[in-house]
């Protein structure tokens, strides 16, 4: 990487050495990647989301793949608040790189409580709200997809955290933009845009759905166009916060295509059970491919897409 | 464990579906104990997407390392037609493996179809170790072209009892009922059950050998797409909690630890997490 080239972004409250931070549910808590990516290269690593108490997650079969992805039922298994501070915390303090929390509830207090024990964890940097995940049916889908109830939420959670407050966007709705000016109105800090699509696989052999909750999250390269447009959407729509781009993202060529398209940073997802490094090797491809077009600041590319 | 590019140097068909797969350039993976398997992956770019694991067969002298597999899909029909010289990403290795082989105790190995990768491995250490008389290895197939690498297991000097279910080749039947012959034949002696082959296979295995009270080992699947226990899709049922994962815990794994009491699904979901 040529050191001509500035990769460093201050965006979401958060200073970040470089754009490209893991998504949460696929970088696990950090230590599962160590030695096989360069966790003091990335720009941030964001967490396995954590609820008030662990979690034991679905039924199985939990995953399954489809065309240039895959669905995920795993049901929000997590360690819990608790076990997150006293086992994963302790190495992510260590890790070298910026680490944001994603966290949810099954109830309003639920989401506050979790939001200020995390809150007050010296170590984390900055909190992801989940309100996304398609398959709690209390704890997800009503608060992600009704502005209303999301901008009292984003309301009652940032009254409690002091960090930097992200909110992680469902793309299950018909109104994406709606969603995010209701963040903006809660006082959010930050966007995560998008989680998982709600998708469905058949075995059409044994006439069964391919996993045990019938629905699950479609992620990979599969959802890549219907992220950018969401992003695209909200930047479009004068939103005032910045956007974390997530969504099928292979390369440095993607992650560039989301900075386009209004992302100031972008998260790395399936692509790391593809290939465990690939959030390092798309930092260091960002890096050379802007020296060579000659791209001194990555901040030159954000929301620079040429339209008409 | 480490990520990293392989070639492979050969690829041998062996019918029914069923190839063998050498690695070269797999130095890291010479460490690897039997059970033990590793994510392989060809330049495939974005479909088939995922990483597919295969227990390891054997890792050679040189940096070589085997693979059998059998063609169930896209990934592993890529794989079958992959010539020498393709280039493969490799992570491994990973997971758990079967206890070592030891003098005072006789290995019954229970392998079905292509679950004998690390079975076959097993065996071999012990021949290895001059102990392959205190293994055997009894091994069920639906037909003939089920049941590969015989002449190898032979050369060990490995006793085969050989199953399928139609009859073209061995006693025909189930691997569960030569095993219970087996376990007759040894009543009395130090013994021990490793299997791996379709789960259900499995957990057969692992309920007959609970009931003559004898320790079992069994190699589990599931769907995965790391294979370093970050997606969590490789759940199972487990006695000790709700549950535990065929990459991180296993893929071999103490039966009484995730055979249920009644050989059924283990624990059901607590009320505190709807689907």
């Amino acid at each position: 990487m040529s050191a001509a080239v500035n990769l460093a972004i201050e965006t979401g409250g958060i200073a970040f050495r470089n754009p490209i931070l893991t998504a949460s549910g696929t970088f696990g808590y950090g230590k599962e990647f160590e030695g096989l990516t360069d966790l003091h290269a990335l720009g941030g690593l964001v967490t396995k989301g954590i609820s008030p108490k662990p979690r034991f997650g679905n039924a199985t079969p939990r995953i399954c793949e489809t065309a240039s992805g895959m669905l995920n039922s795993i049901g929000l298994e997590n360690v819990g608040v608790e076990g997150f501070e006293r086992d994963k915390l302790p190495y992510l303090r260590d890790c070298g790189t910026r680490v944001l929390v994603n966290f949810f509830g099954a109830t309003f207090d639920e989401y506050v409580d979790c939001g200020a024990r995390l809150d007050a964890l010296d170590g984390v940097d900055g909190l992801e709200m989940n309100v996304s995940c398609p398959n709690i049916k209390a704890g997800g889908i009503e608060f992600g997809t009704d502005p209303r109830v999301l901008r009292d939420l984003v309301r009652a959670c940032r009254s409690a955290v002091k960090k930097p407050l992200w909110v992680k966007l469902t793309p299950n709705t018909s109104d994406i933009v709606a969603l995010a000016v209701a963040c903006a109105e809660g006082g959010a800090d930050g966007l995560s845009i998008i989680n998982t699509i709600t998708g469905m696989a058949i075995d059409a052999r044994t006439r069964r759905p391919k996993i045990a909750t019938i629905f699950g999250g479609l992620s990979g390269p599969a959802i890549k166009p219907i992220a950018l447009r969401m992003v695209y959407q909200v930047r479009r729509a004068g939103v005032s916060l910045p956007i974390s781009g997530i969504g099928g993202i292979q390369d440095a060529t993607d992650a560039i295509e989301f900075f386009l398209a209004g992302a100031s940073t972008v998260q790395i997802g399936t692509q790391s059970f593809v290939d465990p490094d690939a959030s390092g090797r798309i930092v260091r491809d960002l890096g050379a491919r802007l020296a060579a077009d000659g791209i001194r600041d990555v901040r030159e590319l954000v929301g620079a897409l040429a339209v008409g | 464990m480490r990520y990293f590019q392989a070639k492979i140097s050969e690829n041998r068909v062996l019918g029914g579906g069923y190839f063998v797969l050498r690695l070269s350039g797999c130095a890291s993976l010479a460490p690897a104990k039997p059970g033990q398997f590793v994510m392989i992956r060809g330049a495939w770019g974005r479909d088939p997407l995922l990483p597919r694991a295969f227990s390891l067969l054997s890792v050679g002298p040189g940096g070589t390392a085997d693979i059998l597999a059998k063609t169930v899909g896209r990934g592993t029909a890529l794989l079958e037609r992959a010539l020498p010289g393709a280039g493969v990403d490799v992570l491994g290795p990973l997971g758990s493996s079967f206890p070592e082989p030891d003098p005072e105790t006789t290995d019954l190995l229970v392998a079905g179809g292509v679950g004998l990768p690390p079975l076959y491995m097993q065996a071999s250490l012990a021949a290895d170790r001059r102990q392959v008389a205190r293994s055997e290895m009894i091994y069920g197939g639906r037909g003939g072209d089920d049941l590969v690498l015989l002449q190898e297991m032979q050369a060990m000097g490995l006793s085969l009892f050989l199953t399928t279910e139609n009859g073209t080749v061995g006693t025909k039947g189930l691997v569960t009922r030569a095993l219970e012959a087996r376990l007759v034949h040894h009543r009395g002696t130090p013994l021990r059950v490793m299997g791996c082959g379709p789960n259900a296979m499995l957990w057969a295995v692992a309920r007959i050998a609970r009931d003559k009270g004898v320790p079992c080992f069994i190699s589990l699947e599931e769907q995965m797409a790391c294979g370093i226990g970050v997606c969590l899709g490789c759940a199972i049922p487990a006695r000790s909690r709700p549950y535990r994962y065929v990459c991180s815990n296993g893929p071999v794994f103490d039966a009484a630890d995730v055979l249920d009491v009644d050989g059924q699904p283990g624990p059901a979901v607590p009320a505190a997490c709807p689907a």
